[in-house]
């Protein structure tokens, strides 16, 4: 299935074509996704549905270049993720990526603003602690800089992850189901607040989520099962 | 740089590689604290050894030794003394009794001290000129007290005082005759000096071991006809075996202090690496590259590594402090100071430990595809083979450096390679067995799970073996071995010698020793003889290279017959001599020295007689036994006609010293010799050397301990997120109990008995091949291993179980760690 988006293709800031991912099992090959094609315009929010084991989460590897397609090409921002080597799409996403993961995906050694400054200082970003101690006030975590994660809630844990996510001001945020590991209420909040903090950078948004009312906040959506687009929604046909 | 030092310092305070570090520190701290007191002890026992030279060093000449030898002493910052040694005749108006002089000067001695009857302080330099001191079997013979005249030569001396003990009495060993001392600044009056006369002339030399070891380098050098150097260790062999023994004990047990920290360090690590993991997989997502990645991790090992050092260092030089300050009131001297080199091995081992470990799994890390991040399970598998190749090389360089002795190195790690191998088989065997015939719920489920996981079973099984490898070789050596090494040199040793005992004298001489009070000692005989031909050819002491050789060659060997193999000498190659054929038994160090193999025929010549016979075998001696043993024994035919005197050894009590006189008196062809200082020393060696090593002991197992299950805790969390399923599917805790409680079992009582079986084995071989000591076969260990092995898997088997009822099943399935 082929889709494109309803915003001219230059503007796109990930474009993928005839994506597909083949692993090697037992009984033979198995396509883990196949045949996924879609542009997405700069500012736009895009939410990845469908079960568990559909290929949401390959998908949105494939898309940050956290892993490489068997098939098909992803380009972000402009650039062929295949054409580069594996440091080449690091110093990419470190340019241009945010990321937000269901486990929080926090280094328990460090504080939460250590934790926040990591993405400036591997980019080498001068003031990385003012700018880390921003964003986690922004988050609403301006008192507990210091907090290592295991003293703080889980929805805590989220804010630093997306405080961690702005800070370097990304192109394009990764958000693998943001809310999965929180209870309702708190999962809303966190959700507004990616949602705000999106709107507020412009970054560009893609969502995996299982989350029907999550996704449907988002611009466009493709809903996934068994590697293959079966829906679309907020595309140009 | 800044991200490995902010992940090593919030690691630190958070205790993410706390057993790393712990394992990391105590390894160099028990490296450092072992090797540098092990050091510090064997240099105060060589330079208490040194007290039987009265020196550090002794150059000994049949001429005045050439003042160069001395110039250079003073010039490297050495102290000096000279000596001369003669027989004369020392008479009391008619009676004339011969003397052994000793002339000393004011320095002597540089080493030990030299004891006067009823003076509370030892004597430090010569008599007053014109004074002389005497040995009490002097003053006896000749019936004089402190304060009578004697005459030496053509001049009259006073006796100032009788000598109740000196230090290098044993250089002189071979002279029978009772002690003089006279003041040097009198020699040249007495005119006994003149061309021709029989003196052995003596240069002492004491100070820093450095200064002295370089100028004996450069005597050595320079030595020329008639001069040799003289060492306790060549003088004494009693002093020598002691000495050996006490180093290779404390090697042994430094040995086995890094085989259970290093261990401890090999599991920690293993723990660390995988749980860097996650970490690397963030990184790359959040785009760092893969040389940033490498910096971070390696930069974190350096970290890790200089902490360890340093603060290893520190802690292992306190617990050597702590041990010096424990065995203070024993020692005779304080501790000399120790040398920075056990320090920078221990730093070298724990390096390379953690670089062979960490290492390779780290760099491999730095290849952990980002997906990591999204799926956990996908982990790059660390490069076994080079984690092996840089441990073995590490264990090697360690085992050669720290053992200094190839069968020590070679029967430790064969040892620790046999437990290995026997641990892994003998796990896979059970795993089989009990694969086919396990029965019920808990068992069952272990099974499955040790199956699964077989590797980690595997790193598990092999460290808890190990450890306790190291934990019982400890304490065979302290228990075993080293009471083996006190019992053979009792308190009651032999410390006098008598000799030239008649044989018609035999009878007398045991109503002499009854009626003092003493049993009556084994008198064995002894026959003087010249060794002449070896196979046919004439003996030329020329031909020998070395120096020790061409002396022994030269020199009458004291020879005896007896068929029965006396309990301190083994038998080493060859059969037991048999009066039905005659033959040589011979000691296995001097027919090294002198070239001799077993079935060369040897000719003595004995008194004009000579007397052949093959070599039927060689034997080992124990010469700190202080019993009375012969470097050659033949059958009875071979001597039997021939002219023998009597020997004995025996021991007498310092308070009943007094009978010796009585005795000379009453045999004055047989001589008496006192080896009371040499016994005293090896005695002291021993005793100084034991309670180092006990003390050294409990804190190797102390530490050793400590780590083990700190890093034996490591491999927990794969276990904890299992019960963690089991527990959400149902299973209730006593279940996941008793799971845990047989795995633990079967891998502590495969360890323990593993352990216990190469402990014993191990250590047997050590007292026979490095030791030279006769220990039983130790049957208890294995069992006594195994029941240790079970408690210590259930010792962590219940820490594991307390803290699994503290957290949830959601908080250990999402964090096992």
């Amino acid at each position: 299935m082929s889709i494109a988006s309803s915003a001219p293709v230059s503007d796109s800031v990930l474009e993928c074509r005839a994506l597909g991912k083949r692993v090697l099992v037992a009984d033979g090959p198995l396509d883990l996704l196949a045949d996924i094609s879609f542009s997405l315009p700069e500012g736009e929010s895009l939410a990845i549905v469908g079960a568990s084991g559909s290929g949401k989460s390959t998908l949105l590897a494939l898309l940050a270049g956290l892993d490489l397609a068997s098939s098909g090409s992803v380009a972000l921002a402009g650039t062929d993720l295949a054409s580069l080597d594996e440091d080449g799409r690091a110093r990419l996403r470190g340019r241009l990526a945010g990321f937000v993961f269901q486990s929080f995906q926090l280094l328990p050694e460090l504080t939460a603003i250590e934790n926040v400054m990591l993405p400036l200082e591997l980019a080498s970003r001068k003031g990385a602690r003012d700018i880390a101690a921003g964003w986690l006030e922004r988050v609403g975590l301006g008192k507990r800089l210091e907090h290592t994660p295991r003293t703080l809630s889980g929805g805590e844990q989220q804010r630093v992850a997306l405080a961690r996510a702005f800070c370097t001001e990304p192109r394009i945020l990764y958000a693998d189901e943001p809310t999965g590991s929180l209870d309702t209420h708190t999962g809303e909040k966190i959700a507004d607040l990616l949602f705000e903090l999106n709107r507020e950078t412009g970054a560009t948004l893609v969502l995996v989520t299982h989350d029907e009312a999550l996704a449907a906040r988002c611009s466009t959506s493709l809903r996934i099962a068994a590697g293959r687009v079966i829906e679309q929604r907020g595309f140009a046909a | 740089m800044k991200l490995a030092l902010r992940q090593f310092r919030r690691g630190l305070a958070a205790g993410d590689y706390r057993t790393l570090i712990a394992a990391l520190v105590v390894t160099i701290a028990a490296l450092t604290a072992v090797g540098l007191f092990a050091g510090r002890m064997a240099k105060l026992l060589n330079t208490e050894a040194n007290n039987l030279l009265a020196a550090d060093a002794v150059l000994t000449a049949d001429h005045p030794i050439p003042a160069h030898f001395a110039g250079a002493a003073r010039a490297a910052g050495l102290v000096v003394a000279q000596t001369q040694a003669f027989p004369s005749m020392a008479a009391k108006g008619d009676a004339a009794v011969l003397a052994s002089v000793k002339v000393i000067d004011g320095a002597y001695p540089l080493r030990g001290k030299l004891w006067l009857t009823g003076h509370a302080e030892s004597a430090t330099g010569a008599p007053p000129a014109g004074s002389v001191w005497l040995d009490p079997r002097l003053a006896n013979r000749l019936n004089l007290k402190v304060g009578d005249a004697l005459r030496l030569g053509n001049t009259q001396f006073n006796v100032a005082a009788l000598i109740e003990r000196e230090p290098d009495a044993a250089l002189d060993f071979a002279s029978l005759q009772p002690r003089l001392m006279m003041n040097a600044a009198d020699l040249a009056r007495t005119g006994l000096v003149g061309f021709g006369s029989r003196i052995k002339y003596r240069l002492l030399v004491a100070g820093p071991p450095q200064a002295v070891a370089a100028w004996q380098q450069q005597a050595r050098s320079a030595l020329a006809r008639g001069e040799r150097l003289e060492d306790v260790r060549e003088a004494r062999p009693e002093v020598k075996t002691a000495l050996e023994r006490a180093e290779t004990f404390l090697r042994l047990v430094t040995l086995l202090a890094a085989t259970l920290s290093g261990t401890a360090v090999l599991l920690a690590a293993r723990r660390f690496a995988a749980r860097r993991a996650d970490a690397v997989a963030l990184y790359v997502t959040l785009g760092a590259t893969r040389a940033q990645i490498r910096g971070i991790l390696l930069g974190e090992l350096l970290l890790l590594f200089v902490f360890g050092a340093l603060a290893g260092g520190a802690l292992g030089w306190g617990a050597q402090e702590v041990l010096g300050w424990a065995v203070r009131d024993r020692l005779p001297a304080p501790l000399p100071a120790g040398s920075v080199w056990p320090w920078i091995a221990a730093c070298g081992f724990g390096g390379v430990l953690l670089i062979g470990v960490a290492g390779p799994a780290l760099l491999r890390l730095a290849a952990t595809p980002p997906i990591r991040v999204l799926r956990r399970e996908t982990t790059a598998p660390p490069r076994l083979w080079l984690t092996l190749a840089l441990t073995g090389i590490a264990t090697a360089a360690l085992f050669v450096g720290v053992a200094g002795n190839a069968k020590l190195a070679a029967i430790v790690a064969a040892g620790i390679a046999g437990a290995l191998l026997a641990a892994g088989l003998l796990g896979w065997a059970l795993l089989l067995l009990f694969g086919r015939f396990a029965k019920g719920f808990a068992a069952r489920i272990a099974v499955r799970q040790l199956a699964r996981r077989r590797w980690l079973a595997a790193a598990q099984l092999g460290a808890l073996a190990v450890g306790l490898l190291g934990l019982w070789l400890l304490t065979v050596v302290e228990r075993d071995l080293l009471s083996a090494w006190e019992k053979r040199v009792p308190v009651d040793a032999p410390n006098q010698f008598a000799i030239n005992i008649q044989p018609d004298q035999a009878a007398s001489f045991d109503k002499a020793f009854a009626d003092a009070g003493f049993a009556p000692p084994a008198l064995q005989p002894m026959i003087r003889g010249r060794w002449v031909a070896q196979n046919g050819k004439p003996v030329d002491p020329k031909r020998f290279e070395e120096d020790r050789a061409q002396r022994l060659a030269e020199r009458e060997f004291n020879l005896s017959w007896g068929e029965t193999l006396r309990a301190d000498n083994r038998l080493d190659a060859g059969t037991p001599l048999d009066e039905s054929k005659p033959g040589y038994s011979v000691e296995a160090g001097l027919a090294k020295t002198l070239g001799i193999r077993l079935g060369d025929t040897l000719t003595f010549d004995v008194a004009g007689t000579w007397v052949s016979a093959p070599v039927v075998n060689l034997r080992t001696v124990d010469w700190d036994s202080f019993r009375v043993n012969f470097f050659v024994v033949g059958t009875r035919s071979l001597f039997a006609e021939l002219p023998a005197s009597l020997i004995t050894s025996f021991h007498l009590p310092v308070e009943r010293r007094d009978v010796v006189a009585r005795w000379s008196a009453q045999f004055p062809n047989v001589t008496f010799i006192d080896v009371g200082e040499v016994l005293g020393e090896v005695r002291r060696v021993l005793e100084l050397a034991s309670s180092a090593l006990r003390l050294v002991f409990g804190f190797c197992l102390a530490a050793g301990l400590t780590v083990l299950l700190a890093a034996l805790e490591t491999t927990a969390p794969e276990r904890r997120r299992e019960a963690a399923v089991m527990r959400a599917l149902g299973a209730s805790r006593a279940q996941i109990t008793r799971v845990q409680w047989i795995e633990g079992a079967a891998i502590g009582a495969t360890a323990g008995l593993v352990a216990g079986v190469a402990a014993s084995v191990s250590g047997w071989l050590l007292a026979r091949e490095v030791l030279e000591l006769t220990v039983p076969w130790n049957w208890q260990l294995p069992l006594m291993s195994l029941a240790t092995g079970v408690l210590l898997a259930a010792l962590i088997t219940a820490w594991e179980r307390r803290q699994l009822s503290r957290a949830s099943a959601l908080r250990l399935l999402r964090d096992p760690g």
